[in-house]
């Protein structure tokens, strides 16, 4: 093993172990003002009144009229509003927020306002969604003349629902007005400084007049990447309004039904197959945003330059849209728009080779990428693929190929099996030139005179381990003991911004920025003295530029590879699917810290199974979400897959430490294919599946239908 | 104590139960959950009188407030009642949950309910003016609603020690852990001298109340096995007729295939 | 009134409040043990677990009046014993920490798992678990950490 990945004790371990982390619902309570929001009770409809009862002493309301700014969020645009405008546009949009001493009497406050509405229809149905928030297309070749040579043309649509982050503490944030003026807010977040930004706007004031600091955060997985800039400007208002602290947590139920999600997607594929091989692929990809843009249009780029998957096609045309319905926004989750469209090309790819009577893996290895192959983009696969080893690994260890064959036999009986295998990559870092021209990562490096150096970056510890990787790296390169080396959580009045804890880039690009920077305090080390040293991104020079008005160019610098293979058994009496092995093959590179890493795949990989089979998520006629508690949204427990093995291959990628790549979100995106490619096996008959959560009803309703 | 009685016997907490509307409390798993404002609770879990598990006569009798997990630690709880009451949520919910409080909530879903159904078990009530027992059958009136007067706590629950061993049992959730039941099936068949004594079979979570039909049960009494495998499919389909199952968390279609299936299946693993 | 009398970690403590209130609110706002956590309060997801007479409890699903004359015992008591010592050394080992907020609840799980079930297999340290939900760790860290306890932790359970 590298020195590098040898497994340390990590640095936040013993806080938390012991019950002494102090996450934001952890703080005293004296003196603090609880808030908590008034919510629309409709989809859709213009505010005309809302009536508040006589407040009691120290009790306030806040909605727009207290915003001192501008009433918008910025998350790339600036739609959200902090509090409602004219009109509601989602059941649980915040009108406003009730704020004051006891939270029994806050609670009955929330009841007696009354509020008007004057009801407009809303908008639900994806399919039928008109009003589009963003709409990109792009693609390579000839697309007419390969329809028109075409042996034949498959058309197919896959639809993939809801998933919820469920980290296990639920967002919260906390406002302090400080003595000297300036807002003081912290709580659990990823991005302190996209934080910052919005606030900055809300309050009309400028940058060194509020700071904003994470809190030990209880996991993120991307839904506290926008989701805190929203909550940390309405406590910022109610704080100001209130001139005492504000503390505002969601419960359970608040959080599953009205904070940010997985956008549910609908897509089509219409593929050209000449000789046995897929010559084309049209695609039309929709996403359902909610009823504000937040990240969508980032998440549907990432979704559409993926929608070929690890395939090689030289005529591409795809076309995504994300579209507005007046449900909860929906934002970043792990794999960010990707998870959606390899769902659907890996399961495209398996259709067609169960029409054409092969074997889905060896139909799909006619087509992987080779280095130096085009991307979608037509950007460039600079390093190599090691997929085709990877299957190899993996068909090692689960004994993929003969199971394949196994489960294909015609089964009878009540418990049928299948197993099924699918590819993926992840682009790490910020799509296209995002690195270069948007973020501009600069880290620091504070040297104390007794030799203690401490970490000056933006990035959050999430649980994926940056307070021990960070200072791995710079101990490493400084020749210090570990110890020596530490990284606090961030807090914008004292660091700089080496940009957001997302798209898997904390250690691929921080971590090479923060080595570098270790480097130089290397060279320019003085015993004794007092130093700080700064090191700011540079693109490396192989990137082919990337043009988002025209989609083309190098998406991302590199890729982490993964290989996933699910074996399932089908218990045909009840619909329900055990999952006899779970297997994933992944290169995320060099690891920084084995156990952090594996820790990472094998989290990840659980909750691309709970995507796959039983985290359905769905809202009503009405548009509610009804699946609003633990006992209705399922995700994985301890006893449901007790058979996960992950490994790791190694690519090394030369510009990122020691080799490393973006890992976080890997783990995650090729599940549900591999599941539900499984599936479909176990239930054999020719049936094609393409919907993923893939659920036991789901399951039922094809036995029933096909008369197994 | 504010907004709660703690008594010191079951007399007193009779008495209590009279004179204030104080909501009996044993394991407190769903009561908590629901978190009613302003709510007092007569807290029974302390009571000696409610905790044991002993024989009697041809039962076994169940304190009221007894958990899931003594039972599960009980030699004199049948495995069949030891399966259903072991996949009950998880742990610590196991660990305070009780019989009485599983039946006192009223819903179908309740996991020792559908054993209770299946085996003809009785429930004894207790008021400050005395004692009946009630069979579990007929304390189910419909959705959420118990043969239960506003004095009366559950005191103990009395499963039938014969004709258990027979059985036959699916707890279909959405996990393996922490699942509500969105269908439950239980079966039982006694068979005495090459003749079907007792035909039992129990569908939970799938309607108002647990369900069984004790007319379709019988057209198996007497007959043997090889009688009744002659008039299988009809039963199926009277039981097919019979089942008109409502909408929960899953459909009503799946409900019916999944009861469907399982009813099919008890009646081929015991040889019908 | 009288108040509800009960052991906290070691320590006689009463409560002169509702007997309706909520375990886990009581333990975290009036007597500050904040490692006992809220992931839904509503008893699906451990977070809120702590020992009750010895026995794994959800926090959030015991009223107050319950817990008269009880022993409860968090994370703020167990930590300063040798089983705390053996089971926070195998944690470290197998890195089984990430965000930590499942963490208090799962220390309380293993603690009442090992005390019941000294030498543990696979299946049972995983139904030992399955009420405490971690969304992190995917399990396998959390469970190969309790098997290295079990195994070092000779005698003491």
């Amino acid at each position: 093993m590298e020195n590098i990945s040898q497994p340390v004790v990590k640095k936040d371990h013993e806080a938390k172990m012991a019950g002494r982390s102090v996450y934001v619902g952890d703080y005293e309570n004296d003196g603090v003002l609880v808030g908590k929001m008034l919510r629309s009770k409709l989809a859709r409809a213009r505010l005309s009144d809302v009536n508040i009862p006589p407040l009691p002493n120290g009790y306030f309301y806040v909605d727009k009229s207290d915003v001192p700014g501008d009433n918008h969020v910025n998350i790339v645009m600036d739609d959200t509003p902090v509090y409602a405008r004219e009109t509601v546009e989602y059941i649980g949009e915040p009108i406003g927020m009730v704020v004051g001493p006891e939270e029994a009497v806050v609670d009955r406050i929330l009841g007696e306002i009354q509020v008007s509405y004057e009801e407009l229809e809303p908008v639900l149905d994806l399919g039928n969604a008109d009003t589009v928030f963003f709409d990109y297309e792009y693609g390579k070749g000839n697309m007419e003349k390969a329809f028109a040579e075409a042996d034949k043309i498959y058309e197919e649509e896959f639809t993939t629902g809801y998933q919820d982050q469920t980290y296990l503490e639920t967002q919260g944030m906390m406002a302090e007005p400080e003595e000297n003026g300036t807002m003081f807010i912290h709580g659990s977040l990823q991005c302190a400084y996209y934080v910052h930004g919005a606030v900055m706007r809300v309050l009309g004031c400028g940058p060194d007049q509020v700071h904003i600091k994470q809190d030990v955060t209880g996991g993120g997985f991307g839904g506290k990447e926008a989701f805190p800039s929203i909550l940390g400007c309405q406590v910022a208002v109610a704080a100001k309004k209130a001139g005492a602290p504000v503390r505002c947590i969601f419960d359970r139920r608040e959080d599953l039904e009205f904070t940010s999600k997985r956008h549910p997607s609908l897509c089509k594929y219409k593929v050209a197959v000449k000789n046995g091989k897929v010559t084309a692929m049209d695609i039309d990809v929709k996403f359902n945003s909610g009823a504000y843009t937040t990240l969508s249009a980032v998440v549907l780029q990432r979704g559409i330059i993926c929608s070929n998957g690890i395939y090689n096609i030289e005529n591409l045309h795809v076309r995504g849209r994300a579209l507005k319905t007046n449900t909860t926004p929906n934002g970043a989750y792990r794999g960010f728009g990707a998870p959606q469209t390899f769902f659907a090309v890996e399961m495209m790819m398996d259709h067609i080779a169960m029409d054409l009577g092969i074997d889905s893996l060896e139909f799909k290895e006619k087509h992987i990428v080779k280095q130096g192959d085009s991307t979608s983009t037509s950007g460039k696969y600079h390093f190599p693929v090691p997929i085709p080893s990877m299957i190899e690994e993996i068909d090692q260890e689960c004994d993929y190929r003969r199971k394949r064959r196994e489960y294909a036999k015609p089964q009878t009986g009540r418990y049928r099996r299948g197993i099924g295998i699918s590819m993926h990559f992840h682009g790490a870092g910020f799509t296209g030139s995002g690195e270069r021209d948007i973020i501009k990562a600069v880290c620091k490096l504070h040297k104390y005179p007794d030799g203690t150096v401490e970490i000056l970056a933006s990035n959050g510890e999430i649980g994926q381990g940056l307070r021990t990787t960070f200072p791995k790296i710079v101990a490493r390169e400084l020749n210090l003991p570990l110890d020596k080396v530490y990284y606090d959580h961030p807090d914008t009045a004292r660091v700089p911004d080496s940009g957001p804890t997302v798209a898997s880039r904390s250690l691929m690009v921080v971590g090479e920025l923060l080595r570098r920077c270790a480097i130089k305090l290397r060279t320019q080390w003085k015993d004794g003295e007092d130093q700080m040293v700064e090191e700011r991104f540079k693109e490396p020079d192989f990137v082919i530029p990337f043009y988002l008005d025209k989609f083309q160019g190098d998406a991302y610098p590199t890729y982490a590879w993964g290989v996933n293979a699910l074996e399932v058994e089908v218990d045909t009496y009840t619909g329900l699917t055990k999952i006899l092995g779970a297997y994933g093959n992944f290169d995320v590179g060099t690891p920084i810290d084995y156990n952090i890493v594996m820790g990472q795949m094998e989290g990840g990989f659980l909750q691309g199974i709970g995507y796959a089979s039983t985290e359905y998520m769905d809202y009503d006629q009405k548009g509610r979400i009804r699946n609003n508690s633990f006992s209705d949204y399922l995700i994985p427990t301890s006893a449901d897959v007790t058979n996960l093995s992950c490994m790791l291959h190694v690519e090394k990628y030369p510009d990122g430490p020691y080799g490393a790549k973006g890992a976080g979100e890997l783990p995650l995106v090729g599940v549900p294919a591999a599941y539900v490619e499984a599936v479909e096996q176990a239930l054999g008959h020719g049936v094609k599946l393409n919907r993923a959560p893939f659920t036991a009803e789901d399951t039922m309703k094809v036995i029933m239908k096909e008369g197994l | 104590m504010v907004n709660g009685y703690r008594p010191a016997s079951l007399q007193e907490a009779l008495e209590i139960k009279k004179t204030t509307d104080a909501v009996p409390y044993a394991g407190g798993t769903d009561l908590m959950v629901e978190n009613r404002k302003g709510v007092s609770y007569l807290f029974l879990n302390g009571l000696e009188e409610l905790r044991h598990i002993r024989e009697e006569g041809d039962y076994i009798s169940i304190g009221s407030c007894v958990t899931f997990t003594e039972a599960l630690e009980s030699d004199l709880i049948h495995p069949l009642m030891k399966e259903a009451v072991a996949q009950i949520a998880a742990p610590a919910i196991r660990n305070t949950g009780t019989f009485g409080g599983n039946i006192g909530n009223g819903s179908a879903k309740a996991d020792s309910v559908l054993i209770l159904f299946v085996c003809g078990a009785k429930i004894r009530l207790a008021s400050v003016h005395g004692q009946r027992t009630v069979n579990m059958e007929d304390f189910y009136l419909g959705r959420k609603k118990l043969d239960l007067k506003p004095e009366e706590l559950i005191v103990e629950i009395l499963l039938p020690k014969r004709g258990l061993d027979n059985y036959y049992y699916k707890k279909v959730g959405g996990r393996n852990a922490l699942a509500i039941s969105r269908v439950s099936f239980a079966g039982l068949l006694t068979v005495e001298n090459g003749r079907i004594q007792q035909m039992a079979a129990a569908f939970g979570a799938v309607s108002d109340t647990v369900l069984r039909f004790r007319d379709l049960e019988d057209r198996l009494s007497g007959k043997t096995l090889d009688e009744a495998s002659a008039i299988k499919e009809e039963l199926l389909s009277a039981y097919g007729e019979r089942l008109v199952l409502t909408r929960g968390r899953v459909s009503a279609e799946y409900r019916k295939a999944v009861c469907m299936n399982l009813l099919k299946d008890f009646l081929e693993e015991k040889g019908i | 009134m009288e108040a509800i009398n009960f052991l906290l970690n070691g320590e006689e403590t009463a409560y002169d409040g509702s007997a309706a209130d909520r375990l886990l609110d009581v333990l975290r706002d009036s007597f500050r043990m904040t490692s006992v956590k809220c992931g839904c309060k509503e008893g699906e997801c451990g977070a809120c677990s702590v020992l009750m007479n010895g026995i794994l409890v959800n926090s959030c699903c015991v009223a107050m009046g319950a817990a008269e004359g009880a022993n409860i015992v968090t994370l703020e008591g167990f930590r300063k014993t040798e089983r705390f010592a053996v089971l926070n050394k195998a944690f470290a080992a197998t890195s089984a920490v990430q965000c930590g907020f499942c963490i208090p609840g799962m220390v309380m799980a293993a603690e009442a798992l090992l005390s019941k079930i000294p030498n543990p297999k696979d299946s049972q340290i995983r139904e030992g678990l399955s009420g405490n939900l971690c969304r992190c760790t995917g399990y396998n860290a959390i469970v190969n950490a309790i098997h290295i306890a079990a195994k070092e932790g000779n005698g003491l359970w």
